[in-house]
């Protein structure tokens, strides 16, 4: 398998507060990596700074080319974000926000927002409804298939988790995981729920204060115990 | 007095200053709109605002000197004001430190007076007439309700309405007005699904230096084209969108068009107030209803929680 | 930080080396006063004059947009106001030392009313609200119903302040020293009562207010008070201001610029290029803005070409606005960080070497 991003000596921060202190992790074709982390570890940093929200150093290289550093340029090169706590549109109704997301695509538009309609029946219902009165897991998905749109290559997650039920956590990994599988598309999710995210993932990354401290594959860190007793809340 | 105006009520009368008021709240309600879409994309007033309508006024005033058809001069001086409008939000604007709100305010006082002078730099201190593109002639009007209502201030009213039916247009139903709308929203969000946001802010400036051309193209005609043209209709202007809502399109329409009937009423019907106090009344009047509804008619109130 | 070789020396706040720092400051500025006002010539004095007054004025906006964050470009009406009631009352026989006090008494009340709208607005719909009140007060004095008071748009007129008895000046000769000297003392009294406030437990209260106002509500600041008062405050300090350039004038008519939107602009413009929040904000911005006002003009005179002063004047503010952002007094600071940090006294701890040292914002 060829690496699809590949990161190296990522620094990151805000001012002169310097978050991430230079680490490497890869994503490769096809692939669902989990970086898994507590708050404050630097997980929203390092989307931020892959998405060119803010200023980085390091190399980062997407499909062989540097990745470009000004966000507009980012989705360009086929990453898309889905932002923690969701960043949808919410003076703009449902449609729109989907039609946002294909800003950067002229054709079969229709199609797929109809597709995203068919994955999520809920958004169809509530499609010309401002996307500030959708509940919070209606947001979220608004979110995933906002970010879908542009068709990325590469899908930033960041704890897609965040304030939802369980049931609707499940439910959206499951549609993140099907559309890794059915398009090629892949997935890099930054999480603090553990659980979830390491039975989805292929390989994980564990982030703490803006280093890595291990990795390996996803079935490796549930059964390492350290792990278990930062992020399960077992032993 | 208001009872004995009530008594001698005359329908006529009552229309054509309805009509009067219409067209200054037509001037009204497009400064206003440009002001409602720069604030929106930026949350900042922009107090140049007249005066760049005002450079326009002055393009349009020297292309039909030289002969370039009333309607061509306008629509070329709104694309000049879209230009220079553009380069200002991005060579000015754009680098000043936005942490400090003072400091966006002292810039835009600084682009007030330097385009309010700049012309006279240009064209000289002398005050200049421009044509009406309606006409103007002393039976050009029709009747309605027996009143006598004037082509040269109904067009006003009526190019406003297509004016609205256009940007109605351009934000529902072009990319570039999906943009123009997510930007304003969530500027972040915006760039995170490709939109380039800088370009959206500069097409945002520049659109709304065009409506301002054009209101200042409309203005100049009755008003005469001077360095204070636009000075009264700004202010006015702001308190209108105030009035409907600094984030509302449809409040700046609004709140437009009720001072400049507003104004007219007050002047016909209150003569004692005398003309100086027309504009301090509308504002005591903006006062209250912001007291009642402090983000305007039609704005969004943000609830703030601890 | 990167391109720093030597690490600015760090200067406790209340310390000896900071109290003689603020000294040889404040010293330096007394004796640049001092030998203007011995010094001075007719023309100098009079522009140095008017900075002083509008450096009072500005201190007065200072306190409301600096230090509580309420933007207000209505304070020409407060101006005019102050000026209004002296030209008034010197016009029915008061001796003008007596006008000062009630200028400011009157600036205060009204301050305080205006104030009240304050309590549900903010940003930029005050900033409107108050910009009407800057249109509307030229026009009120126009208006039939005060103008037995105002004298309409005739104004009042001959109000020249002579130097009194008990004063070492010499009548009409010296009349410009005597207005400096009397202006300089106001506004040292002004800035001393600014900056006591600002100290006080009600400057942190304004502040607190500034910085995010429904936390002050929950943390027990009485808002509407603080609002209130401060406005009010603010109010009476421009008026005094008013009150003194209507004797420095000699003469009071609405046209005049100050009473005007244009001296609401002026105010506020004059605190912006000082620094905003700022104890020496106020003096530095409004000298800065009479000197660039007065070259802006002069510039356009001699050349004698129409609107090259109003250009050059706001291609000059277009110009602070981007390499200063934080005014003439944010600059100093900056440029002086390289070489000193001061830092706010710190609690004494046991282990003096390992104290955390907490860096100056500024």
């Amino acid at each position: 398998m060829s690496a699809l991003l590949s990161v190296e000596g990522l620094k990151a921060g805000y001012g002169p507060i310097e978050v991430l202190h230079g680490f490497d992790f890869t994503v490769n074709d096809g692939e669902i990596v989990v970086i898994l982390g507590a708050n404050g570890a630097g997980k929203t940093t390092t989307m931020r700074a892959l998405s060119g929200m803010i200023p980085h150093r390091g190399t980062i290289t997407m499909a062989g080319a540097a990745l470009p550093s000004r966000s507009d340029a980012v989705l360009r090169a086929g990453v898309a974000q889905v932002p923690q706590g969701r960043g949808t549109f919410t003076d703009l109704t449902v449609e729109d926000n989907l039609l946002c997301g294909a800003y950067t695509r002229k054709s079969e538009v229709d199609e797929d927002i109809e597709r995203w309609f068919d994955v999520f029946p809920r958004l169809r219902e509530r499609r010309e409804q401002r996307a500030g009165s959708l509940s919070g897991g209606e947001q979220q998905m608004l979110a995933i298939a906002r970010a879908m749109m542009s068709r990325p290559k590469l899908l930033l997650c960041d704890e897609p988790s965040l304030g939802l039920a369980p049931l609707i956590t499940q439910e959206l990994f499951r549609v993140l995981e099907d559309a890794c599988r059915s398009d090629g598309l892949s997935l890099l999710i930054v999480e603090q729920n553990a659980n979830l995210a390491l039975a989805l993932a292929d390989r994980a990354y564990v982030l703490e204060t803006g280093t890595i401290v291990a990795q390996g594959t996803g079935a490796e860190l549930l059964a390492d115990d350290t792990i278990k007793q930062a992020y399960l809340g077992v032993g | 007095m208001m009872l004995a105006s009530m008594i001698a009520f005359d329908g006529s009368l009552f229309v054509e200053r309805m009509v009067n008021g219409l067209a200054e709240g037509s001037i009204f309600a497009m400064l206003a709109l440009s002001l409602v879409v720069v604030f929106r994309s930026t949350g900042q007033l922009n107090f140049a605002q007249g005066e760049i309508g005002l450079f326009g006024a002055f393009v349009v005033s020297t292309l039909t000197l030289s002969g370039v058809p009333a309607w061509g001069s306008i629509l070329i001086a709104m694309a000049v004001g879209f230009v220079l409008a553009a380069s200002i939000e991005r060579v000015i604007i754009r680098p000043i430190e936005h942490r400090n709100p003072g400091t966006v305010v002292v810039a835009a006082i600084g682009l007030f007076l330097g385009i309010n002078q700049l012309h006279s730099l240009i064209w000289g201190p002398d005050a200049r007439s421009l044509p009406s593109v309606f006409p103007t002639g002393a039976d050009d009007f029709f009747r309605l309700f027996g009143a006598a209502i004037y082509w040269q201030r109904f067009g006003i009213f009526l190019l406003l309405l297509v004016l609205l039916g256009l940007l109605w247009l351009l934000f529902n139903h072009t990319k570039v007005g999906l943009a123009m709308r997510a930007v304003a929203n969530n500027q972040e969000s915006a760039g995170l699904t490709g939109m380039r946001v800088g370009s959206v802010l500069m097409i945002g400036w520049g659109l709304a230096a065009a409506i301002s051309v054009l209101a200042a193209a409309l203005l100049a005609p009755s008003a005469g084209l001077s360095a204070a043209l636009m000075f009264g209709p700004f202010l006015s202007a702001s308190a209108a969108a105030t009035l409907g809502g600094l984030d509302s399109p449809i409040g700046a329409v609004v709140g437009g068009l009720t001072l400049g009937v507003l104004k007219a009423f007050i002047i016909g019907y209150i003569p004692f107030l005398g003309g100086d106090m027309v504009f301090t009344v509308s504002l005591v009047i903006i006062l209250v209803v912001l007291l009642v509804r402090p983000g305007g008619l039609f704005g969004s109130e943000r609830v703030e929680r601890v | 930080m990167a391109g720093l070789t030597q690490q600015p020396k760090i200067v406790e706040r209340g310390s000896t080396l900071h109290r003689i720092g603020q000294l040889v400051l404040f010293g330096s500025f007394a004796a640049f006063m001092l030998w203007k006002g011995i010094q001075g010539d007719r023309t100098g004095l009079g522009l140095l004059t008017d900075a002083i007054i509008l450096a009072i004025a500005v201190t007065g906006l200072n306190l409301i947009t600096g230090y509580t964050g309420q933007i207000s470009i209505g304070h020409s009406a407060f101006f005019g106001l102050g000026a209004y009631t002296t030209a008034i009352l010197v016009d029915r026989g008061w001796s003008h030392g007596w006008t000062f006090p009630v200028a400011a008494i009157v600036a205060f009340v009204v301050g305080c009313i205006v104030g009240l709208p304050a309590l549900r607005l903010k940003g930029i719909y005050l900033a409107l609200v108050t910009l009407g009140l800057a249109v509307a007060f030229p026009a009120l004095l126009n208006y039939d119903k005060v103008s037995g008071l105002t004298n309409g748009s005739l104004g009042i007129k001959d109000l020249t302040y002579l130097p009194p008895e008990w004063t070492p000046f010499d009548g009409r000769q010296d009349l410009h020293k005597w207005l400096f000297w009397l202006s300089l003392g106001c506004f040292l009294l002004v800035s001393l009562v600014a900056s006591n406030m600002i100290r006080s437990r009600v400057g942190r209260a304004m502040i607190a207010v500034r910085d995010n106002e429904t936390a002050a509500a929950v943390m027990g600041v009485d808002r509407a008070v603080i609002k209130t008062v401060v406005f009010g405050i603010s109010a009476a300090m421009t008026g005094l201001a008013g009150g003194l350039f209507a004797v420095k004038l000699t003469l009071v008519e609405p046209v005049i610029g100050l009473f005007t939107l244009l001296g609401a602009i002026t105010i506020l413009v004059a605190m912006v290029i000082g620094g905003t929040a700022s104890t020496w904000g106020p003096i530095v911005g409004a000298v800065l803005y009479t000197y660039i006002n007065d070259f802006a003009r002069t510039q356009g005179e001699q050349r004698d070409i129409a609107g090259l002063g109003g250009v050059i004047f706001g291609v000059l503010l277009i110009l602070i606005a981007r390499f200063a952002p934080f005014g003439a007094v944010g600059l100093l600071r900056k440029f002086r960080a390289r070489f000193v940090r001061t830092v706010p006294k710190l609690p004494v701890d046991t282990d003096q070497q390992n104290r955390v040292v907490a860096s100056d914002p500024a």
